[in-house]
């Protein structure tokens, strides 16, 4: 497996917590989070791949969403919002993403622990 | 609006067709909307194109959805689900009705019992005369008469077993019950 496939597979997990983190800051629409987005390579996403999760989170009623007029000509933007359940979910999955990267230390700790062994004898 | 971005969001459309009319019309606003903002932000329509992507890839991100959440169809399925409600079909026609018989049955008869031998035991004590009670006991006819304190006595450790029975049978059809259901959730059937 090459490392490109690897970042594809974290980034298909972490989308979905780094978009709701995102939207539980302020209501944001979808050009905005995608923006947001492409400042940090690893997390880069196209279009079809944000628009569908951010329906996906609406039917799961994490999310609920308004059309908002703009100013100055502009379209009217679709803004999504984070919902109570939405906020709950994004607290279990901070959690969790705590416990990776805890055991991810914890794991490393030991492999540097390891290989200092291993040069010792 | 360009001809071009008029074609892709119609060609989006298109390819949404499974989907409900008002979804339809609200996944192409948003797609509309946000090639308007890039056309504002100073892009050309194939600049926008290039960032959108494959018409049928944007539909298919939707559409993904909508297929994966119904269950796949295929042979092996379709014979895991065969043989999960044969056997359950089949074990379910015996085990369920005798368990939900035996069960309450048995609680009741073990509570009943005992009750009922004292009744007969306190008739005999004191005299009361209380009805029926000749109908009350263990009999074994013409092999063994007991006089009705014995009965009580012995209607005790019987009570206790038909109420453990009874218990037993409940508790074996819950254990069955969840075991279906947890089997057929494993399969997802």
């Amino acid at each position: 497996m090459s490392i490109d496939d690897w970042r594809s597979q974290i980034k298909r997990g972490t989308l979905e917590f780094c978009i709701l983190l995102m939207i539980s800051q302020k209501p944001r629409y979808g050009y905005e989070i995608i923006n947001e987005l492409e400042g940090w390579s690893i997390l880069a996403a196209k279009e079809s791949t944000v628009y569908p999760l951010l329906r996906r989170l609406m039917k799961d009623e994490f999310l609920t969403s308004f059309w908002k007029e703009t100013t100055e000509g502009l379209p009217p933007r679709k803004y999504y919002s984070i919902t109570e359940t939405g906020r709950q979910y994004l607290a279990a999955m901070s959690e969790e993403w705590d416990n990776l990267l805890a055991a991810i230390a914890g794991i490393k700790g030991e492999t540097e622990y390891g290989q200092d062994i291993g040069k010792l004898s | 609006m360009d001809k071009t971005l008029e074609n892709y969001l119609e060609r989006v459309e298109n390819y949404l067709r499974p989907m409900a009319v008002s979804e339809r019309i609200d996944i192409v606003r948003e797609i509309k909307s946000e090639m308007l903002e890039l056309q504002n932000d100073g892009k050309t329509p194939q600049e926008i194109l290039a960032r959108l992507g494959d018409a049928r890839e944007m539909a298919r991100g939707y559409i993904g959805d909508l297929i994966s959440s119904d269950a796949v169809f295929t042979w092996n399925r379709f014979l895991a689900g065969c043989a999960f409600y044969g056997v359950v079909g089949f074990s379910g026609m015996i085990i369920v009705p005798t368990l939900a018989i035996i069960a309450p049955v048995f609680i009741a008869m073990g509570i009943l019992t005992p009750v009922l031998s004292m009744i007969k035991m306190l008739d005999y004590i004191f005299s009361l005369g209380i009805p029926y009670m000749q109908n009350i006991g263990i009999v074994f006819e013409g092999i063994l008469e007991l006089n009705p304190i014995t009965e009580f006595l012995v209607a005790l450790p019987i009570s206790a077993l038909l109420f453990l029975g009874g218990r037993g049978a409940w508790k074996l059809l819950l254990y069955y019950c969840q075991s279906v259901g947890r089997t057929k959730r494993k399969l997802s059937i």
